[in-house]
């Protein structure tokens, strides 16, 4: 799993590449619980073509973590598959998510 | 020359018998600590030392970790690589006589304040695998009868170390694929018991049940199960998320809580809200599981049944109409545990079915890493509306395993398949 890692200001912005499934969730969840103290975290999930139940349970982790920490996170960019098993699992109303990274950004502007 | 040996033919016949005794006896151990004891009894007995330490090589953290001989009891020694005698033997992978201890530099004195033991000289040697990766080093100290360690003593320490880096190296493959049928062995016990938590039998009057469920790699997340009560028969399909030990603890809690549930609930959707406070609560990992409960009166047919993020299941209609139960949207069981769940009704005629599932159906890939889908699986249920449950199940998993055509399942796979009979 390839994972992209950028800072735009005070924006800490996390693009996992590839498949996300149960042999590659534990390379996700420790590259981006890493990142749990960021005050401001953007998820870009352009890269992501597959997400099993492995994967969500990393983004799940990460929401609480962030919100422990009293940071903000924002999904952004979900594919069309993606975006289906956030909904199918009912976890969509659980995060922010944005349709694109522009979007994101500003969301965490604000 | 040596003391005790007398002529040096003499003394490379003894050290020769010595060697063969070593490797005699440890061709017979395969563990490694009884292994270390005795190449360090013997090396202490042979090499005519006061004293010897293997310290084993510590490939993860790059240390050496002291494995002491006799009665001494303390807490291991850790040396970094190039630190100290044994440190620098390591590094170099050659084998060092310091014939005066306290004027080497590389000499730590700490052990022998600590110890009141008095080191003069060190005779080092580096243990290594066939294939030159470093084991650890031996390392013994003070040649008895105030001598020093001879060339000859390099010798015989050398062939002596190559005897013990073989067999050192096989003790620990051997503790390797012991290991891994250790884990083998109880994956396949949890494997059982977890089979053996699921119903075989099934309820024969009033309705006909089938199910399967296919773990993907020894044990899984998913589960089904069938509860008659009262003139009404419960069913659950449900899908731990991840895989694995962990993911089948919390299948077996899952299950639990559904049973414990079921006795004195009035509909799904209240079994469904105990079931998540009971998983919500105190989860750090975020396990979450996706849960389909339907409650079937076998009197009148009707159907009452709650979704906590699981595939919407299909009804199959005699007259040839498949209909998809879609989701009410309400979450997976574990993550939110003040999540409210919904009931939905419908009926059942005599002659329909129900076709509950696990993604590990739709999201089976061929060896071109396409997905199975939704559209195939409803292609193929369509043609399947009048076909008995186990008709049903066998057709679906048989198809599902042809497209995945030997390539390693990658999920659990479930199916149950239930029809109210006609008249």
């Amino acid at each position: 799993m390839d994972i992209r890692e950028e800072r735009r200001e005070a924006i800490f912005i996390v693009a996992p590449k590839g498949r996300v499934d149960s042999n590659t969730s534990s390379a996700l969840e420790t590259s981006v619980l890493g990142h749990a103290r960021e005050a401001r975290l953007l998820v870009d999930l352009s890269g992501v073509e597959y997400i099993s139940s492995a994967g969500l349970r990393v983004f799940l982790m990460l929401a609480r973590k962030v919100k422990e920490a009293g940071g903000r996170l924002v999904l952004c960019s979900m594919g069309a598959s993606v975006r289906q098993v956030f909904d199918l699992a009912g976890f969509t109303a659980l995060f922010a998510v944005e349709a694109s990274v522009e979007q994101g950004l500003s969301r965490l502007s604000l | 020359m040596t003391p005790l040996g007398g002529t040096p033919d003499a003394r490379a016949v003894r050290d020769l018998g010595s060697l063969l005794e070593v490797s005699k006896a440890l061709a017979v151990l395969v563990e490694l600590d009884p292994l270390l004891k005795v190449i360090l009894d013997k090396a202490t007995e042979v090499m005519e030392a006061e004293r010897s330490t293997i310290f084993m090589h510590d490939e993860k953290l790059s240390v050496l970790r002291s494995h002491l001989s006799g009665q001494i009891k303390r807490d291991a020694v850790l040396l970094h690589l190039g630190v100290g005698i044994a440190g620098h033997v390591a590094k170099t992978l050659s084998l060092l006589n310091v014939p005066d201890a306290y004027a080497d530099p590389r000499f730590n004195p700490k052990f022998d304040k600590e110890t009141g033991f008095h080191t003069r000289n060190i005779l080092c040697a580096p243990l290594l695998s066939r294939d030159g990766r470093l084991l650890g080093v031996i390392q013994l100290l003070n040649k008895r009868d105030s001598a020093v360690f001879s060339t000859e003593d390099e010798t015989l320490l050398l062939a002596f170390a190559s005897i013990a880096g073989v067999a050192i190296d096989r003790a620990r493959l051997v503790a390797e694929v012991v290991e891994s049928k250790r884990i083998e062995e109880s994956l396949r016990l949890a494997h059982d018991i977890q089979m053996g938590m699921l119903p075989r039998a099934f309820p024969g009057r009033g309705v006909s049940v089938h199910a399967t469920l296919q773990p993907a790699r020894g044990v899984g997340g998913d589960f089904y199960d069938v509860l008659a009560q009262d003139g009404r028969v419960w069913f659950a399909v449900g899908d731990v998320s991840g895989k694995g030990m962990g993911s089948a603890l919390f299948m077996a809690i899952t299950l639990t809580l559904f049973r414990a549930s079921v006795e004195g609930a009035v509909s799904p959707a209240d079994v469904l809200t105990r079931m998540n406070r009971g998983l919500a609560r105190d989860n750090e990992r975020a396990m979450f599981v996706t849960v389909f409960i339907a409650v079937l009166d076998l009197g009148t047919g009707t159907v009452t049944c709650a979704n906590g993020g699981h595939n919407p299941p299909y009804v199959l209609r005699e007259t040839g109409v498949l209909e998809c139960l879609k989701n009410a949207d309400s979450p997976a069981l574990g993550v939110l545990e003040e999540a409210t769940y919904a009931n939905t009704d419908f009926r059942l005629l005599p002659g329909d079915g129900l076709f509950l599932y696990t993604d590990g159906i739709t999201e089976a890939q061929a060896p071109d890493e396409s997905f199975y889908g939704v559209e195939r699986l409803e292609a193929l249920l369509r043609g399947l509306v009048s076909s008995s449950p186990a008709e049903c199940v066998d057709r679906v998993v048989g198809d599902v395993n042809r497209f995945a055509s030997g390539a390693p399942p990658a999920d659990d796979l479930t199916a149950l398949a239930l029809r109210r009979p006609r008249g």
